[in-house]
């Protein structure tokens, strides 16, 4: 046990120090994370032979799962329904083709520019086709545009974006046996049964210092992403659609929602993204940059060519419509864990998943730095005086 | 004739020093006081961090604005409390346009090198763009 707890206090300590960077830089603490993972992983891995990060232990790899699993049900249970419902249609369209473009188009970059095979390549167009719907609210919320029609489309079309992300990289691998249709047998049964049996089970035997709730929710998410994994699937495409079906419910109980933060950002996410940061090949993609920064490019110009347009037909502003869509186009949690995925199932090289990886965590950089520098509303261009 | 004075406020203390001043305005000017609190969203966001970040951010700020109105001491100005989300410098001056205020007062305080290199200081930008007179409270340290 000493190994372990030993591995356990480094990584701790790495999500510690990657946390407080976060905190200085006023970044996401997934995007710090990463980078620390890579750089520890770059001096700790090259002195001690990678035997101290142990980033494949299996104890490792069940607390990394799990935090992707809890954080992209968390994300799932974002979702406003009552906005989705009446919306769903001019959402649809929007949201498939902010996910189309960059798919198609980044796919068409790996197999064509890069080379790639072709299941690399979809993997590649999966990676870099997602949107965070936190990081758009974020700026509907800044223009005051939450409540109108434009920013409730628009918030809407996102959750479209990453489910058809998730359903992508769930069934775009999948095999296509007996397996797949018990798995979605299986889900389609909890996601009509979950909505009410949850609820109910809440109100008979919640609300107690057991946390009760949580072991309910992971239970469901760790059987389901137990039946998908055997069907070859991804654990994270029935927790997104478990998060979605109960946003209604378990998603407007915000102290049941913050409890579940804390575990999830307090425990299991610094090893999911430390681990994703540690598997990136820092030499590898400096001997080949090409292909992160064709992968970038791509996602970047398909997403404002996908979505930019559509702001357009809805009347935004200019200005505002360009800073919307340059958001659009981050998309840390999905965007690694598509990528990750591909590694564990050797769909893509370490080489291949290094360029990926520093795509999806550049196009979170770099269209908010464009954005701020270009198209920030009118009150914050550069200052004409100085005080 | 100073109708509406806005003061920036996130219990900081150059905030504080700002809302003082601000309070001594409003008195001297019989104004009513509008003292917004503007709750800053990570500048590089994630998906459902961002979502907490601004959740408690905005319950912070929400509990600090009901606890400044026993700040403002007696007797006490007509005043207005609001929190917003944004960058504080486009919030305060979209909310002055808004509201037809006639006096802006931020204090003055540093910034990360990222936050400066992304939007500059946040009392700079308000001077510039502000539709009315601003006033910026500096710390003797600054």
């Amino acid at each position: 046990m000493t190994e372990i707890w030993t591995q356990s206090a480094l990584w701790i300590g790495l999500a510690l120090v990657a946390t407080l960077l976060a905190i200085g830089l006023r970044v996401a603490t997934a995007l710090s994370e990463i980078v620390v993972g890579t750089i520890a992983q770059l001096l700790i891995g090259a002195t001690f032979a990678g035997a101290l990060m142990a980033a494949d232990a299996s104890w490792l790899k069940f607390l990394a799962g799990a935090g992707a699993i809890l954080l992209t049900f968390l994300a799932g249970a974002e979702l406003d329904p009552a906005v989705f419902r009446k919306e769903w249609k001019q959402a649809g369209l929007i949201g498939l083709v902010s996910f189309a473009a960059p798919f198609f188009g980044c796919a068409a970059i790996a197999r064509w520019l890069l080379g790639w095979d072709p299941q690399a390549s979809w993997l590649a167009g999966i990676a870099m086709s997602t949107t965070s719907v936190a990081v758009v609210y974020a700026v509907m919320l800044e223009f005051g545009l939450n409540a109108t029609h434009y920013g409730k489309v628009v918030l809407a079309a996102c959750f479209v974006t990453d489910l058809a992300t998730v359903v992508g990289l769930g069934l775009l691998f999948a095999p296509f046996t007996m397996k797949t249709v018990v798995f979605a047998g299986a889900g389609i049964a909890s996601f009509v049964v979950l909505p009410w049996l949850t609820p109910w089970f809440f109100r008979r035997f919640g609300n107690r210092p057991s946390e009760l709730e949580a072991k309910y929710l992971m239970l469901w998410l760790f059987g389901l992403g137990a039946l998908a994994t055997w069907a070859e699937s991804e654990a994270v495409l029935p927790a997104y659609l478990v998060g979605m079906v109960l946003a209604g419910t378990v998603g407007k109980d915000h102290a049941l929602i913050r409890r579940l933060r804390t575990l999830t950002f307090g425990l299991l996410t610094p090893f999911y993204f430390i681990r994703a940061g540690s598997l990136v090949s820092l030499p590898a993609l400096a001997a080949a940059p090409g292909a992160f920064l064709l992968l970038l490019a791509g996602k970047l110009l398909t997403k404002v060519a996908g979505v930019y347009p559509v702001t357009h037909a809805l009347r935004s502003p200019r200005q505002e419509g360009m800073y919307t869509t340059l958001l659009m186009s981050t998309g840390l949690t999905f965007g690694t864990i598509s990528a990750l995925f591909g590694l564990s199932h050797d769909i893509v090289t370490q080489a291949q998943y290094s360029a990926l990886v520093a795509a999806v965590v550049a196009s979170a950089v770099v269209p908010t730095i464009i954005a701020n520098a270009f198209f920030l509303p009118r009150h914050l261009l550069p200052a004409k005086e100085s005080p | 004739m100073i109708r509406k004075i806005l003061v920036g406020y996130d219990a900081s203390d150059s905030s504080e020093r700002a809302l003082a001043f601000a309070v001594e305005l409003a008195r001297k000017f019989n104004a009513e006081l509008h003292i917004v609190a503007v709750s800053r969203p990570p500048e590089v966001g994630d998906d459902v961090e961002t979502s907490a970040v601004m959740e408690q951010s905005r319950r912070h700020f929400r509990r600090l604005l009901d606890a400044v109105r026993a700040k403002v001491g007696t007797p006490p100005p007509a005043c207005v409390t609001q929190v917003l989300v944004g960058h504080p410098a486009e919030q305060m001056v979209r909310y002055a346009e808004a509201n037809d205020v006639d006096h802006i007062i931020v204090g003055h305080r540093g910034h990360t090198v990222f936050e400066r290199w992304l939007i500059g200081s946040v009392a700079r930008q308000v001077i510039a763009y502000a539709p009315c007179a601003v006033t910026v409270v500096r710390s003797s340290k600054s």
